[in-house]
């Protein structure tokens, strides 16, 4: 099928021929490994003069009159108190740590930042507001500021990019190869990485995921906290089984004001308290899964 | 009239891990805070919330159905509470609107002859961004409240939270001493306002009937497993910190039949363990001023 073509940057199909994972040449870990499993944590400063990205309580008789103050504090908590409880879970499981965030909350959480410096964490870009980027007044200008924000706190540009709400125009992957990012974790359409074309050179996309993750599961689908231990253990058997041959990557994304909240820690501790045990399972960051795949598996056309 | 303070510029950030850790008096370790809600929904204006949608999807007014689910509570589920906390010996937080002394003077009167504490929950129950004056109608909810329970209330909870940027500087300058609308900590903070600081406590918009019962549909056995997983991990922590559990109840929800024995449960599982105070917020307050430093 032949869809209209956009006028900048290009269609979905034009970057990534449809390729069925059956066919494809067997990926190899190092070692017996057989998967990767990716961790992100979302780290993001809301603007309390601004619609809010997600909400928890509706107002008196609906309508969404600003400022929205009990949402906003439900976001912070997550900033004040319960980022510091999952930290505790990638402490105790050696779980290497992508922190996805956004530009203005580097400069707004230093002591987060510190933190995940001092663990060597991964940092990668989230727009420079929580702002969908359709709605972001110049792309380019927004994905820059993030950048420099993120190289001077931690003194390393940002090699990975996963847009607010995974959120893109028809030119974001266009402007992320230009801008030097070597992967965008904002396609969740395999579970194995994918080379994607841009106007320049080819950019990686990295498997991320809309399915254990913790917005879509607690806030969209109001799962109870538990069912986020239960998905993550059956994605995790699934993928485990399918990689008997060719390597697959599963990623587990989560916010701190939803999975740092009290009541729901103890479920995300459990799926690392199961499956950090296995000896045949890689606990990377999203650079570590590039830098593997540009090695082992196909060239970019 | 200079701009109002945005929330970053009351209270700059500040980690938990970096706090001196609070201490409660003699052993005890975490602070179990019930905040009962009791509004009136004026039968003229549209229902603060909805259980089944109007056939045609378009709410009418008046919406009846909405009226009566609300006013169960105040006729038959108020006293499933009433019973539960005399009970328990428990004297909860009752955020009320001020209204309630005139529409409800039986549920009003039960509520302070139980020793309840008095928190200023707006005159009647909508959002606080449509009051014309929400000075004066702070004032008129303070002053209502004071006249019929003897006492000027110490603290607020807005209707649904609900603040515009100048409502806590109208607080403090109403002689509101502590607010509940700010859900961003664990612990009591001291934010700034242009009539002095106000202190906030640990609310809760995550162990609250509306958000798990009203707008996450969750079975009503949901609220006790939650509530178990709360206290549990609060109470772990409060090893180390003071730690302090709210549970935010209302009478049309949590005291509907097949919900009141979950309620009832959260209670049985929180007594059994050592150093849980009951407290109100009124005494949190007290005890969160006597503090060395308050915490930021």
């Amino acid at each position: 099928m032949n869809f209209p073509k956009p006028p900048v940057g290009m269609l979905p199909g034009d970057r990534v021929s449809y390729s069925p994972i059956v066919n494809r040449k067997p990926l190899k870990l190092p070692g017996k490994a057989r998967m990767v499993v990716w961790t992100i944590t979302n780290v993001e400063e809301w603007d309390p003069t601004q619609t809010l990205p997600r909400t928890v309580l509706t107002p008196p008789a609906g309508g969404s009159p600003m400022p929205d103050i009990p949402n906003w504090c439900w976001h912070e908590y997550g900033n004040r108190v319960g980022f510091w409880r999952l930290l505790q879970v990638y402490d105790e499981f050696k779980i290497p740590g992508v922190m996805n965030i956004n530009g203005v909350a580097v400069s707004a959480f230093p002591e987060m930042v510190k933190a995940c410096v001092e663990r060597k964490w991964e940092f990668i870009g989230h727009g420079y507001t929580q702002r969908n980027m359709q709605k972001v007044e110049n792309e380019r200008a927004d994905i820059k500021k993030c950048v420099g924000l993120i190289e001077k706190a931690t003194g390393k540009r940002p090699r990975g990019w996963l847009g607010p709400g995974l959120t893109e125009t028809w030119e974001t992957p266009d402007i992320l190869a230009e801008e030097g990012y070597d992967y965008v974790a904002d396609w969740v359409l395999d579970d194995q990485p994918v080379w994607m074309k841009t106007r320049s050179k080819p950019i990686l996309n990295i498997p991320y995921t809309q399915e254990c993750n913790d917005v879509a599961m607690m806030l969209i689908q109001h799962h109870k906290a538990n069912e986020f231990y239960e998905r993550a253990i059956d994605q995790f058997e699934q993928i485990y089984k399918d990689s008997k041959d060719s390597a697959r990557v599963m990623a587990i994304s989560v916010h701190p004001y939803i999975m740092g909240a009290p009541h729901r820690a103890k479920y995300f501790r459990a799926i690392f308290q199961k499956i950090r045990k296995k000896k045949d399972v890689l606990f990377w960051t999203g650079s570590q899964i590039a830098d593997w795949y540009k090695k082992v598996g196909p060239k970019a056309e | 009239m200079s701009t109002p303070m945005i929330p970053r510029e009351r209270a700059d950030y500040s980690a938990i891990v970096d706090r001196p850790p609070l201490k409660l008096p003699g052993k005890a370790r975490i602070v179990f805070w019930t905040i009962v809600n009791y509004e009136v929904w004026d039968i003229g204006k549209p229902m603060a919330r909805q259980l089944l949608p109007a056939p045609t999807g378009v709410p009418l007014m008046p919406d009846v159905v909405h009226w009566g689910f609300h006013e169960y509570g105040m006729r038959v589920g108020c006293w499933r509470f009433f019973e539960l906390f005399a009970k328990l010996g428990i004297k909860p937080t009752l955020s009320a609107n001020a209204r309630i002394c005139e529409d409800y003077p039986r549920v009003a009167e039960a509520a302070r002859d139980a020793g309840w504490e008095f928190m200023g929950h707006a005159y009647e129950q909508g959002p606080i961004h449509k009051e014309p004056d929400q000075a004066a109608m702070i004032k008129r909810t303070m002053d209502i409240m004071e006249k019929f329970a003897g006492k000027r209330p110490v603290g607020w909870l807005g209707p649904g939270l609900t603040q515009t940027l100048e409502t806590p500087d109208l607080l403090a300058a109403a002689g509101v001493k502590y607010i509940g609308d700010w859900v961003y900590d664990d612990e009591p903070t001291t934010i700034k306002t242009t009539n002095g600081p106000l202190v906030t406590l640990p609310y809760t918009i995550e162990l609250n009937d509306i958000p798990v019962m009203l707008i996450q549909h969750h079975n009503s056995d949901y609220l006790l497993k939650m509530a178990i997983d709360q206290f549990d991990r609060l109470y772990a922590e409060s090893a180390h910190r003071a730690k302090f559990c709210a549970l935010a109840i209302h009478p049309y929800i949590s005291g509907q039949p097949h919900r009141i024995k979950y309620l009832e449960a959260i209670y049985d599982y929180v007594n059994k363990h050592d150093g849980v105070l009951h407290w109100n917020g009124e005494q949190m307050l007290d005890w969160y001023n006597q503090q060395p430093k308050a915490a930021p």
